[in-house]
């Protein structure tokens, strides 16, 4: 079944972008990553402009996450107090990246320093996670491997002033090494034009130390208000969210994260972390792959503005 | 709608008889998108009246229908060049003045009808499309217009018909354009030439215009979109976070 799009001005089929919207979602609720790498990609396949495409994944990522912080929020999962810490981070590093951001673009070369630095930073975290998470799983427990947290044992960030207690993370911490994170994650996100869930999550298990249950609910929660705020930018500055679009991605996406948290209940931490380890090496090798390959077309068009 | 197109021709061939060599219509003038639509057909059809002016046989005429966009697109193109092992984008363009939409079909093949400056100054067929720079900027090689074009032509938005205009009786003329599903919104114009020696004869050229319009919640969606983009915004991200929770409820209750 087709049917019109008014801002991307196409059709495209009805039941293909619900099954999008739903295995991103599955796979948001699975890793608690918002995956807008692969939906974007995605519906520029289909024919949708760039520009629409990245606007309007970013309602289904909001409608998923709402979604999924919701049930986890009932199960105690979620970290509020390390959220808005993360956020607040976040907040500066994207005011900071945007600053960079345009730096890069006056120097020229900006998109292979961005690719380049891309490939390698997904690279290395894709592979410390692969070995750690496959350890994991050889020695059968989460008790054994490279982030096991002995009780009171220390950790370097410990010694760190502004200590604060994250009690559902059982942490007991210095606020700066999550809010330096969130600032990271602000600067990569605005930077490189992706949330940076996959980068969060890994990032908040092996530097932070959380457990891995609170992590996925942690990430949603932050990763609500970061699509939300691009949703808004991306309306005004370039009304270039569809609605008809979203809300045929939300249908999917709200759905398939709710059999993505289910499942993940079903399969050990350590497991969950070897098949964010996969994804994560997968984007890396795509990207990397697109480097390197020689471009069918070496040009690229992209209509700027339609008026 | 077909009743009114044909009176237009009726109206057109009769205007014709005392000024024009040429009258052509289109069968229809308006083009309504809804949620089905997936694209459409426009026939542009017309007669020559022979035997006027220079007192040539309607045999030794040449049409040439053209439509396109009437506001342009700014468009930007990227080259990727090697940079060691690497392949990255290296130059970008800007182009202005690019149709949305181009087609053209004619009796003989473009160049077999007129030269190559006439061509260029019509702008008639694919490789003589203007496509100049953007302002403030310099335009650039003919690589790169050559890029804008395949692109194009492979979404169906351009495309060149060379033959593609058949004759229903020595002076009756007719011929089908595809309007694909992606046709961007907004008017096109149609403009029929007639040649003969390789001009365009003198009043040899009609134009009309088709509009097209989204209608219904497709055109009010994107007039909420482009009017009030700050409450669209907020719409959307509301609606998001009203579909996630009722999302998050609906399974609750199944456990």
């Amino acid at each position: 079944m087709q049917i019109y799009l008014p801002i991307a001005e196409m059709p495209v089929n009805v039941f293909v972008i619900v099954a999008l919207g739903a295995s991103v979602g599955f796979m948001s609720g699975m890793f608690g990553v918002g995956g807008g790498f692969i939906l974007t990609p995605f519906l520029m396949f289909l024919g949708i402009s760039p520009a629409v495409a990245v606007a309007t994944q970013s309602t289904q990522i909001v409608a998923a996450s709402v979604s999924g912080v919701l049930t986890h929020w009932r199960k105690g999962n979620v970290d509020f107090k390390m959220g808005n810490v993360l956020l607040g981070g976040g907040v500066l590093g994207s005011i900071v990246g945007i600053q960079i951001f345009n730096a890069l673009r006056a120097a020229g070369q900006a998109d292979l320093f961005i690719a380049l630095s891309y490939v390698i930073f997904l690279g290395s975290i894709g592979v410390l996670m692969l070995s750690e998470s496959l350890q994991a799983v050889r020695h059968g427990g989460s008790s054994v491997g490279a982030i096991k947290r002995e009780p009171g044992g220390h950790f370097w960030v410990h010694g760190w002033p502004l200590k604060m207690r994250f009690q559902r993370s059982k942490l007991y911490i210095s606020a700066i090494p999550p809010a330096l994170l969130g600032f990271l994650i602000g600067l990569l996100s605005v930077i490189m034009g992706v949330g940076g869930g996959f980068i969060l999550v890994p990032a908040m298990i092996y530097f932070l130390r959380m457990p891995t249950s609170i992590v996925v609910g942690t990430s949603m929660f932050q990763i609500i208000f970061v699509a939300a705020f691009s949703t808004l930018l991306h309306a005004i500055t370039n009304q270039s969210v569809d609605a008809i679009l979203a809300l045929l991605l939300i249908i999917g996406g709200v759905v398939g994260v709710q059999f993505g948290l289910r499942f993940a209940t079903r399969v050990r931490s350590e497991v969950m972390r070897l098949g964010l380890a996969i994804l994560v090496i997968g984007i890396c090798l795509r990207l990397g792959i697109d480097l390197v390959v020689p471009p069918l077309d070496p040009f690229s068009v992209v209509i700027e503005e339609k008026e | 709608m077909k009743s009114t197109a044909l009176a237009t021709f009726l109206l057109l061939l009769a205007a014709s008889a005392q000024a024009q060599e040429l009258a052509a219509g289109i069968s229809r003038d308006a083009i309504e998108i809804t949620s089905s639509f997936t694209g459409t057909d426009v026939v542009v059809f017309g007669a020559i009246e022979s035997e006027v002016g220079d007192g040539l046989p309607a045999s030794a005429y040449d049409i040439v229908v053209v439509i396109r966009s009437d506001r342009p697109h700014t468009v930007t193109v990227r080259k990727k060049d090697r940079v060691g092992p690497i392949w990255v984008n290296n130059e970008t363009r800007s182009f202005a003045e690019v149709p949305g939409f181009y087609f053209v079909a004619s009796t003989k093949p473009l160049k077999a009808i007129a030269g190559e400056e006439v061509l260029e100054e019509l702008e008639l067929g694919l490789d003589h499309l203007r496509l100049g720079p953007a302002p403030g900027t310099i335009g650039g090689p003919r690589t790169f217009r050559e890029a804008i074009v395949r692109a194009k032509w492979r979404g169906q938005l351009y495309s060149e018909h060379p033959g593609g205009i058949s004759f229903l009786s020595s002076t009756l003329f007719r011929t089908t354009a595809l309007l694909p599903a992606n046709v961007p919104a907004g008017n096109l114009k149609v403009t029929v030439f007639l040649f003969a020696n390789g001009q365009v004869v003198e009043a040899g050229r009609s134009s009309t215009t088709l509009y097209i319009d989204k209608t219904g919640i497709e055109r009010r969606l994107s007039n909420f979109a482009r009017n009030d983009p700050w409450l669209y915004g907020l719409a959307a991200v509301i609606l998001s976070v009203i579909a996630g929770f009722f999302a998050a409820l609906a399974f609750r209750e199944r456990e």
